[in-house]
Parts: C-alpha cells; structure tokens; sequence
C-alpha cells in the first residue's frame, strides 16, 4: 500500500504534467498561426509593391520593376523569390533570385483569388507562398503574381519559441513540485510522527501516545490513548480476578483435603480426585492468565534480574540437591511483552531444569539480529540429567493436551511455555545439551536495551 | 520442635495441626497476619508454616516483619496462587519453601524438616567476612570482587561457617545443614565439600578462610566485618 503522501505527490505530478503539456500545446499552435499571419501580412505588402511597380516592357509584357529596387530579389538563393505567369503555368517573368531554385509557384488563379500555400524548392525546402490573380482593363488573359519566401528563420524562430516555452515551463513545473513535497511533508508530519509511536507502543517502548497533535488528529489521538489505558487495566484485572478464582478454587480444595487425615477412610480417592482438580484449576487458569500476543501489555522488560530472582527462589526450592544453576545473560537484553509472562516462562524452564539435572543447570541468552521480530530473542536453559529422548519429545510439548492426563514435571510446564511463546509468535524447542542433558530453546521478541 | 502455623482457613489450621502434633511438634496457631507476627516474635519458634493471603496482615508482610526483627528460623510459604512472581517474592521477603495448596499433609512435614536442619534466612541480605561476602539474597559469593561459582551444597556450608565465623563448628553440624535424614552418612563427604571451598575461594592459598581443628571440626577464620 503506498503512503498518503506518495499517493499525493504521484497524482500531483501527473496533472501538473497534463495540464502543462496542453497548455504549452495550446500555446505553440497559437504563436505558430500569428506567425503565419504575419508571414502573410508581409508577403501581401511585398505583392502590392511588386504589382505597383509593374510595367509594360518592350516585348508588350506587364513586368515588375520593383524587382530592380529589392535587391534580395536580385541575389540567386537569397530566400525571397517574385514570378508572374500568364496561361501557362510556366512562368514568363520571375525575380533573378528564383532562377534555378524555384520550379512551381502553384497553381494559376482566376482574377481577385488570393491563395496562401507551401511550396517546395529545388533542395526541399520549404516557402511559404501568396499568389494574386490580377487582371488589367486593357489585358485579356488574367496575370498570376506570386511572391515567396523560404520558412528557414521562421522555422528557426518557432524552434526558438518552442525551446523556450517548454523549458520555462519544466523549470516552474519542477519548483511546483518541489515546493508540493516539501508542503507535503511537513502537513503530513504528524501523521508520521504518530505512526513511530503507535509503532514504540507496539514494541514496548512507551506506553502512551504524546498529547500534542493537530486538531484533526487530537481525536483520534486522545480515544487510542484512554482505549490503551483502558485494555492495560483490562488486562491487568482480567489476571486479578483468574488469580481470585485460583485462590478461591483452591483454598475450599485444601479444606476438602485436610478434612482427611491420612490413613481415613475414603481419604485416598478424595485425594487423587482433588490432585486432579487442583490440576485443572491451575492448567486452564494460568493459560488464559497468559497475556501473550495482545500488543497493549508489552514492555520492554529486562531479562537478567528476573532470572536472577527465579534462581534464588530455586535454590531455595532445591536446597536439597546440590547443584549450580549459572546464569549468562547481558544486563542489557529485554524480552519486548509482559513480565509476568516471561517470569512465568522461565520458571517453569528453570524448576524443570533444577528438577532434573544431576549438578548443573546453564541459563543463558543472546539477541539474534537474523530472526524475526517476535524470535530475536533466544533463551537456552539446560541441565546435565537425562535428558528428553527424542521420540518423546513432540509429546511433551503437545498443546491442548487436558492438564489430568499430565503427570507433574517436564510435561505441563513446558506445554504451557509453548502456548505462551506461541503466543508472542515465538517457539519452544527442545534439543540435546553439551552438558548431557535437556537443552531447551524459548524463542520471543526481545532487543538490547 | 515448635512450630507456627498462620491460616485464616480454620479446617485447614487445624487439620495441619492435628497432623503436626501427630508428627510429634508442638504447635502454635494463628488465625491472622497480626496473631501470627505477635506469636512470631514472642515464643521460641523453631519454623513456621504461613498461608500468603491472610486478613489483617498479609503473609508477605508479616515475614517481611519477622525478618526484620531479626527473627531468623525458616519460614515454608503455603500459597494457593502459585504463578512464579508469588512464589518468588514470597522467598525474596524471607522464606525459604514453599508449598502450593492443595497441599499433601506429608509434603508440608517433608519440607518441615528439611528446613529445620538448615539456618533459616536473616533480615540483612549480605554477609561480609574480610574479602569473601556472600549475598544471602542473590545466593551468590564474591571474594575479593570476583564471583565464586559454588554448587548449593558448597554455599549452604560457607553461609553457615560464616553466620557463626570464629565458631567451631562440626561435622556432625554441618552434615545436618545439607541431609534431611540422619543418614549414616560418610564424614568424608564433608571434607570433599570443605576440600572444594577452599580451592575456590582461595585457589593461591593466600587468604586460608577455612580452619581445621582436628577431631573438633572446622572454623571461619575470618572476623565478620562491621556493618
């Protein structure tokens, strides 16, 4: 799709060009019909003063004399050429100036007929010609005057027109445009400028719009600015209200449990049946209290002090094992989302991985600038236990499995990390680690701070 | 052994402490945040189960309290929101385990008394004895600046040597800071982890943090510094 502005500056310019080509058209053919006009206006003053001065000769002929006075009329090829007929087309007198270069003065023209033609001369090029039927009282065959002359410096003035007027009007047609794209740049300015920050929001990178806009886009402006604070506070009490449920759901089956004490009758099935509730409630709670995709709830969110809060608790957790849990991470990468998902993420990768090393556990991360947006960050959390063979591996990390039929441990922790990453379009993988076990790849947004 | 149980959810108050007592503790009770913190800070408590959403004060807060006054025995969580933010701050205000409701009478003890063999948390959150320091928060050690990568086993014997630097302490001691049962465990064993220290803490032999009294146990040679 393109731009308001490209759109704009596309049609702009095609018009500019239409209405400037015909009026430069329109221009041209005007100036070439004064030409003309004036071409004709002066080969008529040339006729008269070549029929005034005509004479009767000694052969009885009605002659110019005129010719005698003009002396272009005189020189061979100069440009300017006179000839009278009489019957024949051939004609019986014509100027010195014609002789060998002009051979057809047109037509013959009955007494009174004015004519305004193009002819040819001997090398092709082109006259422009009048010719006058006259007719004397005492002369009974009509006399045809024709006088001509060559349209090079026309022509050449013309050119000269043309050059400048086309040229004149790309240069006022090339600063229109200019000027248009600049206007265009600076009206569609806030335009710009908002789609950088709608872009920031998307990314994290601030939470609301600036305040300051034009009046036309103030409107709009304001309502994407309370529909944010207003899907934030959405966000963040449809998680209020599911950790309520979780509480509420599972406080009353704490109550049914202790209710048994070990050893009573009947206590074993009451407990396997609230294991499987309890395990329900938490699997289907905490999938929809994932934020995931929605572009509002995400901030840039610094990844090492999360891993480093989820390895102290670990480590307490663990306390019975003896292992280290490492961390590499660059204090200055971020996971672009929501916190509480990536906390989740990591500390279901992370326990798993304490669960089941057998000395170690290595978290650590790195930005891969080749990867799409929602990939550029890759997380490796791996341990040296055993390891997911890969014939189970596609089972572990199956989505819509029902929470009941998991047992607790690698399995539904990870499933639920697949459904988070695949939420932010990002992915999970599990593969083998050079410490022996588990390597597991989360994918998701991230950048460098 | 005493213990402090907080819950507002009377069954399960006083099933856990029907249990307990059946376990052979004897058992303080509280029904809210601000029963709890008196109870916390006026008996003799050896470790305490706190529920994290109790009226009055919540559990947070109220461990946040006991730490603060300096109240040092270990604290398990029981949490019935079990999203990794809780349980993390829930450890970082001082506890040291959890448990997620619906609870397992028999996980509650088993996490019991492995806590009671180990020091509970403190209010102060880092431990400085000449250049070696260890972030009781963080649960890392430096000396000297450096990071020193220790194994959970290897911290938790550090972080006991030095809370009771000066102190001889033995191996009887120190094996009960890492097993939870009274396994017929091979004292070598400690001298591995004690071996290991002192390789990585003072791999030139310069700073000899870690004393051998023979036949007695070992001692933190390093003075605590002053705050």
């Amino acid at each position: 799709m393109r731009s308001v502005s490209q759109r704009l500056l596309i049609s702009v310019t095609l018009l500019l060009l239409l209405s400037f080509g015909m009026m430069a058209v329109v221009l041209e053919a005007r100036f070439r019909r004064m030409a003309e006009h004036s071409l004709g206006d002066l080969l008529d003053a040339q006729m008269v003063a070549l029929i005034a001065s005509a004479e009767i000769d000694g052969g009885g002929h009605i002659v110019p004399r005129f010719a005698e006075a003009e002396s272009r009329l005189n020189t061979p090829g100069s440009g300017l050429y006179a000839a009278v007929r009489e019957g024949s087309s051939a004609p019986y007198w014509r100027s010195p100036s014609s002789v060998g270069s002009v051979m057809d003065f047109g037509p013959q023209l009955p007494p009174g007929v004015r004519d305004f033609r193009y002819i040819t001369d001997a090398r092709g090029a082109r006259l422009a010609a009048v010719s006058l039927g006259v007719q004397w009282e005492d002369d009974a065959d009509g006399k045809t005057f024709t006088v001509a002359t060559d349209m090079a410096p026309y022509d050449e003035q013309l050119a000269r027109f043309r050059r400048g007027l086309f040229s004149g009007f790309a240069i006022v047609a090339l600063l229109l445009l200019v000027a248009l794209a600049a206007l265009l740049r600076w009206a569609v300015g806030p335009m710009r400028r908002l789609a950088v920050q709608i872009r920031a929001v998307e990314r994290g990178e601030r939470d609301q719009l600036d305040t300051n806009w034009p009046t036309e886009l103030d409107g709009v402006v304001t309502n994407l600015n309370t529909l944010l604070k207003a899907e934030r506070n959405r966000i963040a009490r449809y998680r209020d209200t599911l950790g309520n449920l979780a509480h509420s759901l599972k406080t009353p089956l704490a109550v049914l449990r202790a209710s048994f004490s070990p050893g009573a009758p009947g206590a074993e099935q009451v407990n396997a049946q609230v294991d499987r509730m309890s395990a329900i409630v938490e699997h289907q709670l905490r999938r929809a209290a994932t934020s995931g995709g929605s572009s509002v709830g995400r901030h840039a969110v610094e990844l090492l002090p999360i891993a480093q809060d989820l390895r102290s608790a670990l480590l307490k957790v663990h306390g019975r094992k003896d292992f280290t849990l490492g961390i590499g991470i660059a204090p200055e990468l971020q996971f672009v989302g929501d916190r509480d998902d990536l906390t989740e993420a990591l500390g279901n990768l992370m326990d798993n991985a304490s669960k089941w090393c057998r000395a170690q556990v290595r978290v650590s991360a790195s930005l891969q600038d080749a990867a799409s947006a929602a990939q550029k960050l890759l997380i490796v959390v791996e341990d040296d236990g055993p390891g997911v063979p890969p014939a189970d591996r596609p089972r572990v990390l199956e989505r819509g499995a029902r929470a009941d039929e998991h047992t607790p441990g690698h399995g539904l922790g990870l499933a639920m990390v697949r459904d988070m990453a695949e939420l932010y379009g990002g992915r999970l993988e599990i593969g083998e680690s050079g410490l022996g076990g588990a390597r597991v790849e989360l994918r998701l947004p991230g950048r460098m701070r | 052994m005493r213990v402090l149980v907080v819950e507002d959810e009377s069954a399960i108050r006083e099933a856990l402490q029907r249990d307990l007592i059946a376990a052979g503790f004897s058992v303080d009770v509280a029904a809210d945040g601000e029963e709890g913190l008196y109870a916390g800070l006026e008996y003799p408590v050896d470790v305490a189960v706190i529920d994290l959403g109790l009226p009055k004060l919540p559990g947070l807060q109220l461990i946040r309290k006991l730490r603060a006054g300096e109240k040092r025995f270990p604290i398990l969580i029981l949490t019935a929101r079990d999203r990794w933010q809780d349980k993390v701050e829930g450890l970082d205000a001082g506890a040291d385990d959890y448990v997620a409701k619906p609870f397992h009478f028999e996980e509650v003890l088993a996490r019991l008394q492995a806590l009671l063999r180990r020091s509970g948390g403190w209010a102060s959150s880092s431990l400085a004895c000449g250049p070696v320091v260890l972030d009781t928060r963080a649960q890392t050690v430096t000396v000297e600046g450096n990071a020193v990568d220790l194994t959970t086993f290897e911290y938790r014997i550090l972080e006991h040597l030095m809370l009771k630097a000066g102190d001889v302490i033995s191996k009887t001691d120190l094996t009960e800071q890492l097993y939870e049962q009274d396994f017929e465990r091979d004292s070598n064993v400690i001298e591995v982890f004690i071996g290991r220290l002192r390789r990585k803490l003072d791999p030139d032999d310069r700073i000899k943090p870690i004393e051998t009294l023979r036949g007695r146990g070992y001692r933190f040679a390093l003075a605590r510094n002053a705050s």
